[in-house]
């Protein structure tokens, strides 16, 4: 039985659809992106998964628990952490304490917390920066903070958002390379990605979407040359 | 972690209060700062630590010190008794107020706690049968530690002294534990404080039951110490802002920083209402005015309050790990 499991997801606001009947499976241990243009329900999907959106139909389960209809926070302590495409890092605690709230969720002594906090840092090179206000951080730092911080709660799954959006092109290569070491290490990870590029050069399986619905699901040199594939992002001119 | 050396300094000398200082007028200065400080301190767990700002914990007040009248004069209970009812009352409306802060965030909450204690002001004042309406409630005087008819300022002083040190503990837990470092994620930015496996729900009521059961134990101790309950005192949003300003200018946030904003704003009501109180029939509120821009001028230079103020000019360096 796969790890995580979205069937039949569908989501509306209102008269739009951001979401239908979306079904795919994750192993254990795999590295799935979600690929698709602007507007294509990437980030409702995600939201979805993590508990933030409740859907109008379908269902995410977690091994055997079912996530659908848990808060979100009921559901990272299942076992889904996540990352914000649009950053949250808590600008008035320091950048260990941040981490420390996610270690926190596991861990109930203060002191354990922050030592573990500290180790996570370590490991996103963020060290140096421990003491200092999350606020001083710069975007590639506070990416890197975000994902210490989702680490500190022991995720089963982690749902990257984003990665390497807005990010300076010179910090995009450190960021890909420590997604790819958390994969290595035994993480399954489902990552939404902008960048075609990173998702291809990371990815073991993409699945792609297009107004709300899924339109491949395989490989990524395969999905990545699928005729539907091409059309949304480029349109049908570009559609040999 | 702000040292809590400070706080020591503070408790200690008001603990030294009565031992040096026999004069009736300072005693019962020394009470009222006490007593105001824990309810600004009381205010702060929820206003502070959990970020829900209210402009209506007169309510609490209120509640508190019409638990300990009523019960006293309609059924002859103790004031203690009364004491605990009220808090078990504010606490259960700390809850509803709690559930009602989830889906009403920002100054739509506050608005919200002002409109909750303007409830029970209206009912204070108009259920005329059970709480004899807006002429107030007399507290009946019976001597004695158990009906708290205490003549000695200096017992007072210790009675409040000790809720003052239990509402800086409570502060100093959230400082310090593993929940209070959770609610401070929760106030920072509550959807990432969700992603990451925090109950935010559960901390933001149970942050404010426990202010709402601070405030009104202080204001069941105040109906006592006063001798007289008057609905439109204790239900008043003036009291709210009271409670409200003192923490802010002290150092929302802080575990201190409400106990010396009241100090301060006593000190300053006081010595203005002394000085320009009397000066003439047609400057009857000038002490009023000059009261107003004071504040103002302090919260222009100390926009963080009185705590981090003086912090910052103590040592440069941010303190880790602290909310404060």
């Amino acid at each position: 039985m796969s790890l995580l499991s979205v069937s039949g997801i569908t989501k509306r606001f209102g008269g739009i659809t951001a979401n239908r009947d979306i079904s795919f499976d994750v192993e254990a241990g795999e590295l799935v992106g979600i690929i698709g243009p602007n507007g294509s329900g990437k980030s409702t999907l995600f939201e979805v998964i993590s508990g933030f959106y409740r859907p109008d139909a379908g269902a995410v389960n977690l091994d055997r628990a079912r996530l659908t209809g848990l808060s979100a926070d009921h559901v990272c302590r299942l076992g889904v952490a996540r990352t914000f495409q649009k950053l949250r890092p808590f600008s008035g605690l320091t950048v260990v304490d941040n981490v420390m709230v996610g270690a926190l969720t596991r861990l109930h002594e203060v002191r354990h917390a922050r030592a573990r906090a500290r180790e996570l840092l370590d490991r996103v090179g963020l060290a140096e920066k421990a003491d200092e206000y999350a606020r001083t951080l710069s975007t590639g730092q506070r990416k890197r903070l975000e994902l210490a911080r989702a680490l500190a709660t022991e995720p089963r799954v982690l749902l990257l958002d984003e990665v390497t959006g807005g990010v300076d092109q010179r910090s995009i290569p450190g960021l890909v390379q420590l997604v790819r070491d958390l994969h290595r290490g035994g993480l399954t990870l489902l990552v939404v990605e902008h960048n075609m590029r990173v998702i291809t050069a990371v990815a073991q399986r993409i699945v792609a979407l297009y107004l709300g619905e899924k339109i491949a699901d395989g490989a990524p040199d395969l999905v990545t040359r699928d005729r539907r594939v091409v059309e949304a992002y480029l349109g049908q001119a570009y559609v040999q | 972690m702000r040292g809590t050396r400070p706080a020591v300094a503070f408790f200690a000398l008001a603990a030294l209060g009565p031992v040096l200082v026999r004069d009736p007028f300072l005693l019962d200065s020394l009470v009222l700062i006490l007593l105001w400080g824990s309810t600004a301190a009381a205010w702060n767990v929820a206003g502070g630590y959990a970020g829900q700002v209210s402009l209506g914990h007169a309510a609490f007040f209120g509640l508190g010190a019409y638990s300990a009248a009523l019960l006293g004069t309609k059924w002859g209970l103790s004031p203690w008794i009364g004491l605990l009812v009220g808090a078990l009352l504010a606490t259960v409306f700390g809850i509803l107020l709690g559930f009602l802060s989830n889906r009403l965030r920002g100054p739509y909450f506050a608005l919200a706690t002002i409109a909750f204690s303007q409830v029970l002001l209206i009912v204070a004042s108009r259920w005329r049968g059970f709480t004899s309406g807006s002429e107030g409630i007399p507290v009946p005087f019976r001597p004695g530690f158990w009906t708290l008819g205490i003549t000695d300022k200096r017992v007072w002083v210790a009675i409040i002294l000790v809720l003052a040190i239990l509402v800086y503990l409570v502060e100093l837990y959230l400082e310090r534990s593993r929940r209070g470092f959770q609610l401070a994620a929760v106030r920072e930015d509550e959807d990432a404080a969700l992603s990451l496996g925090v109950p935010a729900l559960w901390l933001k009521v149970a942050a404010i039951a426990a202010s709402a059961a601070l405030t009104a134990v202080a204001g069941a101790l105040w109906a006592q110490y006063v001798g007289f309950v008057d609905p439109l005192y204790v239900f008043s949003v003036d009291l709210s802002v009271r409670f409200a300003l003192a923490a802010i200018l002290g150092g929302i946030g802080t575990a201190l920083g409400p106990f010396l904003g009241a100090a301060l704003i006593l000190m300053l009501e006081t010595y203005l209402r002394a000085r320009f109180g009397g000066i003439g029939a047609g400057l009857v509120g000038i002490y009023l005015i000059i009261y107003g821009t004071a504040l103002v001028v302090m919260m222009r230079f100390a926009p963080q309050g009185l705590v981090p103020w003086v912090g910052e000019r103590f040592r440069r360096r941010p303190a880790a790990g602290s909310t404060s």
